[in-house]
């Protein structure tokens, strides 16, 4: 099945660990897969972009316009840039954390709301899945990791989750990192159950 | 066997190491720093991986190293080579003993930023073989070819990725590393070969390389390296791909099969050595087809020895590309790409904004001018230039502020607003001469990073000093290469040079007879700023060394020495603090401003800036 994806986000939210998990998913369940990661120049707080192209044995790299099947954004206004990418009957996953640049906290330029976002997406004919940040759970009084919550509901709410077996992803989510496993465990199953 | 995710940088590493390579070194540049990063994380003895000072340098010692018998990779970005081919040229001419192969990452579509040069322009100009993998797997399997390539002719050769290639992740199947051959080092005393001393000398080396080409030209043709598929029947449309476009073609066969493309009828040939020119397979292509598609990113370098062979052959079908058809030399090539041409050539019409999504929610988005890091440095450092520049009473706009490659361009955007121009390695001195030799009369600032210091300014500031051109020179020293992930450079620590010994920019600038030079703390707001003031005031170079170590690195490797609180009592949330700093480690709450514990690095900044005394800093416990 040839199925392609787009994340965006800012540096520093662990987009491109996202697009990571899924590239080692797909390749260990015997779907090919190509992972390509840019990175803005500074380390944190600029534009991140990645693809993940599925299913096809020799593949380019870049999605073109109008072809990715499912595009997740971590960051509200980031997932606009992500629209264009997305076919028509696509799938839009966004996380409304808000992450303001210097000149909208200064009230010199302006920052889309969701109602933005919804217009767009509707505009594309694509299907928007919106995740309210207040819904990550926490434990022992911190947040889980936002990224991996975004990663398990992207599973559960869209077609990737036909893709790619869930529990295979959840599997890899918790032997990645040796320090919290079960952050990373519930922050996965919450997710997949928003 | 083992299949493994690599990126193609990495696996083009691997790919040395199977080749038994023996010394490998380079210059960070994104995106093929990859590479020597991923060998510095292994354990290889009996080789030698190193970054280099400049990539001119890094070639010198792995030509070097093949003149001496052994097999030596070079890597660098694209830009790297304007730096290198002086030598290289030099090496083409002398030609080199064991196998030395360049690796350089070009960035079609300046993902890394500078210009969208060719590689492949440099090959044909230095009469070397370039090769071109299609995928990151090919970057792996490719590599030993260019060695074995290499010393079969006696000759350099050019591997060459492009971003999407040298940053995407895939499975390449990894064998086994072959450790580096045991050879007994040549030592040769031949001047015919390894000088240019007389015209003699050098015009037998040119027909020596020019031979060389021809050799690797056959052996390529023999090894079929580039790989033609022809039709069974003739007549119909010949495709010619290089490198990573060729992955794209099969999709694009599919796509146009929708407007009733025949992708029975097409001949293929799939381009991984475009110099030299493929010209026999692109003869039979010709003989075999009625128009020709030419798909290849940047220059028509392909495209055009198609159209030479098409003249020399009598061919009368089209040659639909860049010269003659819809195809571009800016940017990326993709799918949009592969299509629109096989439509021109093919002779189908593709529905308008096929592959053109509307950039209608993109325009929306909120602007995200990059900037610095929390905890940078460089942010205290431009702050105190422009702070000098307001006590001495000048406009932002009457003093030139050069700048340099790396982080410390990042001036160049809000709120600073410090920094006006980026050129190349170390330009920012010799540019800031040039603009005072111009009749510039206010104070002329030149501002650059500790690697590129080392890499490419400290010829200009010689030059500044011999020639006694007032300006002031500011030397951001966080004590890496940071912008390209943070490599060890000349600068960087002791404790980080893997035996090798740190070379100290504070005992290298009074040796070049520069008689101001003071060092500032970047984090001391006002103490930099005066002596960034009282510099500007000055006759002669002078040279103003900004030391703190990069943010990223200090938290890696020290422990936190200062935090900041606010005072809710005292802050009136003026945002004076983000308005000077832009620190991304600050938003705005409920009625003060609020500090994020986990970007915070203490640097205390925003309470240097802020007049209210509404943001305090306290030592760590």
């Amino acid at each position: 099945m040839k199925y392609d994806l787009y994340l965006v986000g800012v540096g520093g939210q662990g987009v491109l660990t996202i697009g990571d998990v899924i590239t080692e998913a797909a390749l260990r369940s015997g779907i090919p897969a190509n992972f390509y990661p840019t990175k803005g120049m500074a380390q944190r707080g600029g534009f991140v972009k990645a693809q993940v192209r599925m299913g096809r044995e020799m593949v380019g790299p870049q999605i073109p316009e109008k072809g990715a099947d499912l595009a997740i954004a971590t960051e509200l206004s980031e997932s606009l840039k992500a629209v264009r990418f997305l076919k028509p009957g696509g799938e839009l996953v966004v996380f409304g954390h808000v992450w303001q640049p210097t000149a909208v906290m200064l009230d010199k330029a302006p920052y889309p709301g969701l109602e933005v976002v919804e217009e767009q997406a509707t505009a594309a004919e694509v299907t928007l899945h919106y995740l309210d940040p207040a819904g990550v759970p926490e434990i022992d009084g911190r947040p889980v990791p936002a990224n991996v919550y975004v990663l398990g509901a992207a599973l559960g709410l869209t077609r990737l989750g036909k893709v790619l077996d869930p529990a295979a992803v959840e599997g890899l989510v918790v032997s990645r990192w040796k320090r919290g496993v079960e952050a990373n465990r519930l922050a996965f199953r919450a997710g997949l159950e928003v | 066997m083992e299949p493994k995710i690599l990126t193609g940088s990495e696996a083009l590493a691997l790919g040395a190491l199977r080749a038994g390579v023996k010394v490998v070194t380079g210059y960070p540049g994104t995106p093929s720093t990859g590479a020597i990063t991923s060998l510095l994380k292994m354990d290889l003895p009996g080789r030698h991986v190193e970054w280099s000072t400049n990539e001119k340098v890094a070639f010198e010692i792995a030509a070097g190293a093949a003149w001496a018998g052994q097999r030596a990779m070079c890597t660098m970005k694209m830009s790297g080579v304007n730096v290198a081919y002086d030598s290289l040229i030099s090496i083409a001419y002398s030609g080199v003993n064991g196998g030395l192969v360049i690796y350089v990452a070009d960035d079609p579509g300046v993902s890394a930023g500078m210009c969208e040069q060719d590689t492949r322009g440099f090959a044909l100009m230095s009469d070397l073989p370039i090769l071109e993998p299609a995928t990151v797997a090919e970057a792996y399997d490719l590599v030993p070819i260019a060695f074995d390539l290499s010393e079969e002719t006696g000759t350099p050769v050019f591997v060459r990725l492009v971003t999407a290639l040298a940053n995407s992740h895939a499975v390449v199947t990894v064998e086994e590393p072959l450790p580096p051959a045991v050879r007994e080092p040549i030592l040769e005393r031949d001047i015919a070969k390894y000088t240019k001393a007389g015209s003699l000398i050098c015009l037998n080396q040119h027909r020596d390389l020019i031979a060389r080409l021809e050799k690797s030209a056959a052996i390529l043709d023999r090894m079929g390296i580039n790989r033609l598929r022809l039709a069974e029947s003739a007549g119909g449309l010949g495709v010619v791909a290089a490198g990573v476009v060729n992955s794209y073609l099969e999709e694009g066969f599919e796509v146009a099969a929708e407007y009733g493309f025949d992708r029975e009828a097409v001949s293929v040939l799939e381009v991984r050595a475009s110099h030299p020119f493929p010209a026999r397979q692109v003869r039979k292509l010709l003989a075999h087809c009625g128009a020709i598609l030419v798909l290849e990113e940047l220059e028509p370098y392909l495209e055009q020895g198609v159209i030479i062979e098409a003249h020399r052959a009598g061919f009368e079908g089209r040659i639909v590309g860049k010269l003659e058809g819809p195809l571009g030399r800016v940017g990326e090539y993709g799918l949009g790409q592969v299509v629109e041409g096989l439509a021109d050539a093919f002779g189908f019409s593709i529905p308008p904004g096929l592959f053109q999504g509307s950039t209608g929610a993109e325009t929306l988005a909120a602007a995200r001018p990059i900037t610095v890091c929390a905890g940078c440095p460089h942010r205290g450092t431009y702050l105190a230039i422009n702070q000098a520049l307001k006590k001495l009473r000048f406009k932002k706009d009457e003093v030139m502020v050069t700048g340099d490659i790396g982080c410390t361009i990042l001036g160049m955007n809000p709120p600073f607003d410090t920094v006006w121009n980026e050129v190349s390695m170390g330009a920012s001195i010799s540019l800031a001469q040039g603009y005072f030799h111009g009749g510039v009369e206010t104070p002329v600032i030149a501002t650059i990073g500790d690697s590129t210091f080392f890499h490419g300014g400290i010829s200009g500031l010689i030059n500044a000093v011999q020639h006694q051109v007032p300006l002031t020179l500011i030397i951001m020293d966080n004590g890496w290469t940071a912008m390209t992930g943070m490599q060890v450079n000349p600068g960087t620590a002791g404790a980080f040079q893997s035996g090798g010994q740190q070379v100290d920019i504070a005992k290298i600038i009074p040796a070049l007879g520069v008689e101001h030079f003071v060092e500032i703390d970047p984090f001391d707001l006002d103490g930099s700023a005066a002596a960034i003031q009282e510099a500007l005031t000055l006759p002669g170079v002078k040279v103003v060394l900004a030391r703190q170590e990069c943010a990223i690195q200090s938290a890696r490797y020290s422990k936190q020495t200062r935090f900041v609180r606010v005072d809710a009592e005292k802050c009136n949330l003026c945002k004076l603090c983000i308005i000077q700093t832009g620190c991304p480690a600050i938003d705005i709450g409920e009625d003060t401003i609020v500090i994020d514990p986990s970007l915070c690095d203490g640097c205390g900044l925003c309470a240097e800036v802020c007049n209210l005394d509404a943001i305090v800093k306290e030592p760590a416990l």
